[in-house]
């Protein structure tokens, strides 16, 4: 069972639970009031005419008996929303670390300044001469990067020592002109986790971009 | 009596293949025709029918004209159709597409694993996925009169 089977199974569990608890309170209908029960014997007449008012009357006392109901139903589905979110979240950091322990983590981001000579079309990321992230980026992905967005494209294990990353970007540079250029960077993996960050950048001197990796220590 | 039923049975296994119909569509971003990238879950909100198609496939050509009527009708409403071709040169791919004359988006599955990912068995194949994204219906092959069984799906996701 995957993370995400996981997390519906124990959605689903509350939900149940939780309509466990509601139903039989929404089963009972809601108890008439005394006085139209039992109406005074001398008082036919004057019953029969009030008939259609007192039939009325119990109705709205039933609705209002009923609204703080719904109201408390509606505030324990928001609980146990905000509970689901809460796991969920939790579950989620739990995962990363089980699954990219820091002594073997490498992540790697990407962002993008400006931009003004070079649309990016592509990135690939070779770990030692193995690829292990290709990304294609959609117009909205690349205006994101472009209003400050860091996206992370690759998290992995990779074991302490030296290693080289090598990111390809592919792209449009200034003219329309079809551009691929590379980037490579030799870094060493202590025992903590490790975070770079490949940044495209403009070099307004030459009018041409640029391509960088860098080591977050 | 035998043989029918489960003639019938493996027909209809054939048209609807069970494991993607009913659930999320798989996510993809493959470059279109005209060098841009288009990713599925960018069109959320919106119904999708997604077409893989091959050039050596012959009801591809019988297909995508009929798609493009569809696109042209039903493109304001929300629709939005792509084409997927898996073939693996390119350059013919986009040449045949070009013949077709076709104005959606046509999309290049070069490393084939958007096919993989929609377990394709049969080419042509049609997907139908509904504004959040869920798979819907799914049609293999395609015969004249096809289209009314596609614009009655349309209709019905158009309409929710």
């Amino acid at each position: 069972m995957n993370f995400n089977s996981r997390v519906v199974s124990i959605t689903l569990c509350a939900a149940v639970l939780s309509w466990a608890q509601i139903g039989p309170s929404l089963a009972e209908p809601p108890a008439p009031p005394a006085q139209s029960a039992a109406p005074a014997p001398g008082a036919a007449p004057a019953a029969a005419e009030a008939a259609p008012a007192a039939d009325a009357a119990p109705a709205a006392s039933a609705a209002e008996a009923q609204a703080p109901d719904a109201k408390s139903l509606d505030q324990e589905v928001q609980g146990l929303k905000k509970d689901v979110v809460e796991l969920n979240k939790d579950l989620f950091v739990l995962e990363e670390e089980l699954l990219f322990p820091a002594n073997t983590q490498v992540a790697v981001f990407l962002s993008m300044d400006v931009g003004t000579f070079f649309a990016l079309d592509a990135v690939t990321i070779k770990i030692d001469n193995k690829e292990v992230a290709n990304h294609l980026y959609t117009a909205r992905e690349a205006d994101a990067l472009l209003k400050g967005g860091v996206q992370r494209i690759y998290l992995g294990n990779q074991k302490v020592g030296k290693h080289e990353l090598v990111a390809f970007f592919t792209g449009k540079g200034t003219v329309e002109r079809d551009y691929r250029r590379g980037a490579t960077l030799v870094f060493e993996k202590g025992v903590g986790a490790k975070y770079l960050e490949l940044k495209i950048t403009d070099r307004v001197a030459k009018h041409q971009p640029e391509f960088l990796v860098k080591d977050w220590e | 009596m035998l043989v029918l039923a489960t003639m019938m049975a493996m027909s209809s296994l054939a048209a609807a293949p069970p494991s993607l119909v009913g659930k999320d569509a798989p996510d993809f971003v493959l470059k279109a025709r005209d060098g841009k990238n288009l990713r599925l879950s960018e069109f959320r909100g919106q119904v999708v029918l997604v077409n893989f198609w091959a050039r050596w496939a012959g009801d591809s050509r019988k297909e995508m004209p009929a798609l493009d009527r569809i696109n042209a009708t039903y493109q304001r409403a929300g629709l939005v159709v792509l084409g997927v071709s898996v073939d693996d040169d390119v350059r013919r791919a986009g040449d045949f597409a070009n013949s077709m004359a076709v104005s959606y988006p046509i999309l290049f599955d070069l490393a084939g694993s958007t096919g993989r990912d929609y377990m394709i068995q049969k080419m042509p194949i049609t997907f139908l996925v509904d504004r959040a994204g869920v798979v819907r219906y799914s049609n293999v092959g395609f015969k004249r009169g096809d289209e009314n069984v596609y614009l009655d799906q349309i209709r019905e996701l158009l309409r929710e």
